[in-house]
């Protein structure tokens, strides 16, 4: 139970900190929030909300893959390579589900799988760090960070 | 300088010694710093991110009006003279690379090492090395703009690299947790090793 509790825990801060980077945007701030909401059809007309609306669904978002992350560990501690390794396998799965599948779904693209170098770009990296993030917090959870000498 | 769990037993045990011997204190990171450090080390890494899409491949077009800028307002001189013939060469519009010969090679290296400083300082691998590069980027920016934007600009930005150069930001919320303690084992062995861990 207490890797479901960490995991949950960790999704939710690495979903607060996609949540961020997605507010720090070129042009309006914010402004590629509603993205999430369009993932699961879901439009607001007034732009306000609809960014904030986005900005608590990638932290609940967050807090759901964290579930599964930490379902996946099981109980006991988990090593610093197996932490950073799954979580950059979940932020695959991450980029694989939303930002390639439901995006090009909702946008009626020509295939649910077409790829486009900017669109890559712009979400792959993004996506992998927030895996990243969550698997390095689900082992700073586990409460035994390694001491490194500079 | 040393991160640890135990912070507080270490700089206990570093004040004793200090006022023993006379020698400064050694400087401990608490948890709570380094991990404040990560996160600064993301959007340092996400703010070179972003700036990769306004001069995307294969034309890198979004650079030139910027490397027509640097030539002519320029605080350091020749640099101009070095940038006209080497980025502008045979360029033969002010807003377009017509006829440049060399732009798209030079621009696309200079995509490339904002890539690298971007992948470096998000995800934590060999931070410091990715600081370096950034900090040699954002002075070269200082050189070419600083006249024509706000001055510190691009000042600031030299000097945010230039912490994340000084402090082991990858080794919270980074690979280079797990890379440092490896490279440090091999280091007594192994010079690259050695040689890399600094970057780590």
């Amino acid at each position: 139970m207490r890797n479901i509790r960490r995991g949950f825990l960790a999704g939710l801060l690495a979903g607060l900190l996609l949540a961020m980077l997605n507010f720090v945007t070129d042009g309006t701030p914010g402004r590629t929030l509603p993205n999430a909401l369009h993932w699961f059809g879901i439009t607001i007309a007034d732009p306000t909300i609809s960014r904030f609306a986005g900005f608590f669904l990638l932290i609940v978002l967050g807090g759901i893959a964290g579930l599964i992350f930490g379902i996946v560990q099981r109980e006991g501690m988990i090593t610093i390579s197996r932490a950073l390794l799954s979580g950059l396998v979940l932020g695959l799965v991450w980029w694989l589900v939303f930002s390639l599948l439901l995006t090009n779904i909702m946008n009626h693209a020509s295939s649910p799988l077409s790829l486009q170098f900017g669109m890559v770009l712009a979400t792959f990296p993004i996506d992998l760090l927030f895996g990243l993030v969550l698997g390095a917090i689900y082992y700073q959870l586990q409460g035994h960070p390694a001491p490194a000498e500079v | 300088m040393s991160i640890s769990s135990s912070a507080n037993d270490r700089k206990q045990i570093a004040v004793t010694r200090a006022k023993e011997t006379g020698i400064t204190t050694p400087i401990t990171l608490s948890e709570r710093s380094i991990t404040g450090f990560a996160l600064i080390r993301i959007f340092v890494g996400y703010l070179w991110f972003q700036q990769l899409f306004w001069k995307m491949p294969p034309d890198f077009a979004g650079l030139y009006s910027y490397i027509m800028r640097e030539s002519q307002h320029t605080i350091i001189p020749g640099y101009g003279y070095i940038l006209q013939h080497t980025f502008l060469s045979g360029c033969t519009s002010l807003h377009t690379a017509t006829g440049c010969t060399l732009f798209v090679p030079l621009a696309s290296g200079v995509w490339i090492a904002e890539l690298i400083v971007a992948t470096s300082l998000m995800f934590g691998v060999f931070t410091r090395f990715g600081a370096i590069l950034g900090t040699v980027l954002a002075a070269q920016l200082y050189v070419g703009l600083g006249y024509s934007d706000w001055y510190w600009t691009y000042g600031m930005l030299v000097l945010l690299c230039l912490a994340l150069t000084a402090i082991p930001a990858g080794r919270r919320l980074g690979v280079d947790q797990w890379l440092a303690p490896r490279l440090q084992a091999a280091a007594s062995s192994n010079r690259l090793a050695r040689f890399a861990s600094w970057f780590a």
